[in-house]
């Protein structure tokens, strides 16, 4: 009997461990990538992010112990436009994993097929920390994360060709149910079109642009450069002048700065939260943009 | 005029006037009328006009309709496609194309395409002033160190070889001269979870010892470092190989094993073809939570002894690091525990010399950081003339305080209070240093 049991639980785990192995083992390296794998990828993926959506994902501290991520993953996912060059290519260059390095099919940059903004034509440092190849923040335009999930869909349905039409069923739900979530965001958004609005840090143009808000000013002088005195008194200035409402900031930034310009403009300071995870319920890319739609308008009104 | 006369001309007025007073009024409503007539031409004229103009008469704007997400496509890559997917309409076979209505390619070339094959190139520039108390100990004469200068400027080139190993190198210029600090290919596809490296390297032996200047807390080496491997540590000339080892810990162990070519200035000597340095070392890595996690390194290096005739040198020795940095607010608060102790047996010594450092540093905002750090290590003297070696032991502690103007730049200060014990008496310092980097330097490893 004892060995019918043993018998019994080795098959279960073994059987457990074989029903694992046709799982992709997905790594992302933002919280908002792996929501939007979930969704393409459903029961068939097992989704890990490296950095979570309440950090600065510009400074990810490159850990061993996401080389032990890396070197299962089947298929590595990337924002690109050199977000993650501050911590990625060390993890790469060490976790032995040569089916996930630039150039295979393991390794998928999604800003390849997405739209891009604030491509600079001319870069140096005195310009602040810029982006060479552009914004990398475009995953806060909803109709980037269909283009997300469209990739997404193509290098699952490579790596695992017979779940092609189980990705693709997933990929066409997934554009139904943001479709649908975007009509109700347009429309709570819609009778502030146009509105002016103080960001923090350049991550919001795509959002911005999607929803027809405008940005007239930034609390950092210039981009990873923190708030200055001369340049705080310039954006009192001109939320004045502009009798702009809101000033919208990530979690991961100080406050100081920007409660002390509300303090002396009266707009109010708004926490956008720009990556799923950022708080507990932001489970998703549609509680993401379900929150901050909602935080947002109300501070408009 | 006579009395009839007057008469005649008031009855005149009196009957006339009523009369004139009628005609000016018709007047007045002729003409109110034309400019009712007037003003509704106007408006008829404005609006015909508006309207051959295009403009609609003014009325809410109407609000964009929402884009259909389910008709979005992805933005065409300028880079090829990874591969045939498969789809039913891939396995459809086109019809073949007219070879007659074929044109010309206008292809865009653009002449610098081929300047991506250049290396990631950054210069990285290392000023120190000093003042406070002579420390001819450590730098030598003033002569050799002025009170502000130059002291280093590191020249890396990175980039990959082939699919198979990425180059770096690293020139170190300074006062004295230019000099490879490292340059190497590392191998990171290898099999069995290997990655290996080969070429001239710092040993991996703790942690100190595999920093470059810039990448150190500290303006200064720490005196078991300074003491027992110099001011280029152990760096040769060999081959590395590490591995991961599995484990069902869910703790990332590292094994390393090298082999250099046997000369490190004043620690190794390469005095017959046999007399290679051994290094190996050993790294357990772990999260305790996603803020905080701990680091522990066991190390050992072994060699023929410099300045001896015979005889070799070993060392063994242990690092921990604590980090904790809350995720949330990372970019502005951290911290980081360290303690290195290194432990020297040489075959001209009847015991163990040994040596310590053990700092704290945390990130008081988004750009200033400050830390603390003591000191103690033996420093062995070996005589010119016969007599025997001797040691003394140094101790020393030092508080700093650092600026980042950037990820590119910083400044930092260092108060430091060292007593050498040879000739017992202290010396107080105070050295500031400005750092700042230019070009695509890599990212160093953890």
């Amino acid at each position: 009997m004892k060995r019918i049991a043993w018998l019994t639980v080795a098959s279960i785990l073994f059987s457990g461990s074989l029903f694992a192995a046709n799982k992709l083992k997905v790594v992302t390296t933002t919280q908002d990538l792996a929501s939007i794998t979930r969704e393409v990828g459903g029961d068939r993926v097992d989704v890990t992010s490296i950095a979570r959506g309440y950090q600065d994902p510009h400074f990810v501290e490159p850990k061993p112990s996401f080389l032990l991520l890396l070197k299962n993953a089947d298929l590595l996912e990337v924002v690109g436009l050199e977000l993650e060059i501050g911590w990625l290519p060390p993890l790469l260059d060490q976790c032995r994993n040569n089916n996930i390095r630039p150039g295979t099919p393991g390794y998928l940059d999604l800003s390849q097929g997405v739209e891009i903004l604030d491509r600079p034509s001319v870069v140096n440092r005195s310009m602040g920390d810029v982006h060479p190849l552009g914004n990398p923040h475009y995953w806060l335009d909803p109709a980037n994360a269909v283009r997300i999930a469209i990739q997404v869909r193509n290098r699952l349905a490579q790596l695992q060709p017979a779940d092609t039409a189980y990705f693709d069923q997933h990929l066409q739900n997934f554009k139904v149910r943001i479709n649908d979530a975007n009509k109700r965001w347009m429309a709570q958004m819609a009778p502030y079109r146009g509105a002016k609005i103080v960001d923090y840090h350049p991550s919001l143009p795509n959002f911005a642009k999607h929803f027809g808000l405008d940005i007239v000013g930034t609390i950092e002088p210039k981009p990873g450069i923190p708030p200055s005195p001369s340049h705080t008194l310039e954006i009192i200035n001109l939320i004045k002048t502009q009798h702009v409402k809101a000033i919208l900031m990530e979690p991961y930034f100080d406050r100081k700065t920007p409660d002390f310009v509300a303090a002396q403009t009266g707009a109010k300071v708004v926490v956008i939260y720009p990556s799923v995870g950022g708080k507990p319920g932001l489970d998703d890319y549609f509680k993401l943009f379900d929150y901050d739609i909602d935080v947002l308008t109300k501070a408009l009104r | 005029m006579t009395r009839v006369g007057l008469r005649t001309f008031s009855l005149v007025v009196l009957i006339a006037a009523p009369l004139m007073a009628q005609q000016t009024d018709g007047r007045l409503e002729q003409l109110e009328r034309r400019l009712d007539d007037l003003s509704r031409q106007a408006t008829e004229i404005r609006q015909e006009l508006n309207r051959l103009k295009g403009q609609q008469p003014p009325a809410p704007a109407p609000q964009p309709q929402p884009e259909d997400l389910t008709k979005v496509e992805v933005v065409p890559a300028p880079q090829p496609a990874v591969g045939p997917l498969p789809t039913a309409a891939a396995t459809q076979i086109p019809p073949p194309q007219a070879l007659t209505d074929v044109q010309t390619v206008n292809n865009v070339i653009n002449p610098a395409a081929s300047k991506v094959f250049n290396p990631d190139t950054s210069v990285i520039g290392n000023f120190i002033g000093r003042a406070g108390q002579r420390n001819p100990f450590e730098f030598g004469s003033d002569n050799e160190r002025p009170p502000l200068g130059f002291d280093e400027a590191e020249i890396a080139f990175q980039a990959y070889v082939d699919p198979y190993a990425k180059a770096n190198f690293f020139f170190s210029i300074t006062p004295g001269g230019i000099d490879l600090e490292e340059g190497y290919a590392n191998f990171v596809t290898l099999p069995y979870d290997l990655t290996a490296k080969v070429g001239k390297m710092k040993a991996f032996f703790g942690k100190d010892n595999t920093w470059h200047t810039h990448v150190r807390p500290w303006v200064d080496q720490p005196l078991v470092i300074h003491n027992f491997f110099g001011d280029e540590g152990l760096n040769d000339t060999g081959v590395s190989v590490s591995k991961v080892i599995p484990n069902p810990w869910n703790t990332f162990l590292e094994a390393t094993g090298e082999v250099f070519s046997g000369h490190v200035p004043d620690v190794f000597e390469r005095r017959g073809p046999n007399d290679l340095f051994y290094n190996a070392h050993l790294k357990a890595f772990r999260d305790i939570t996603e803020n905080n996690n701990i680091e522990v390194g066991t190390s050992y290096a072994r060699g023929a002894l410099a300045g001896a005739p015979g005889g070799n040198s070993q060392f063994g020795g242990i690092d921990v690091t604590y980090r904790w940095k809350p995720l949330q607010r990372g970019l502005y608060n951290s911290f980081i525990g360290r303690l290195e102790a290194i432990t020297n047996h040489r075959n001209d010594f009847d015991r163990n010399l040994k040596g310590f450092y053990a700092s704290a540093d945390y990130q008081l905002d988004r750009r200033w950081f400050a830390g603390v750090r003591v000191d103690a290590a033996d420093r062995p003297i070996i005589s010119t003339e016969g007599l025997a070696p001797v040691h003394f032991t140094d101790r020393g502690a030092s508080g700093t305080i650092t600026f980042w103007p950037s990820e590119f730049s910083q400044i930092r200060g260092q108060l430091r209070r060292t007593r050498y014990g040879d000739v017992g008496r202290s010396v107080n310092e105070f050295l500031v240093q400005l750092q700042f980097a230019i070009g695509a330097h890599g990212a160093h490893a953890f």
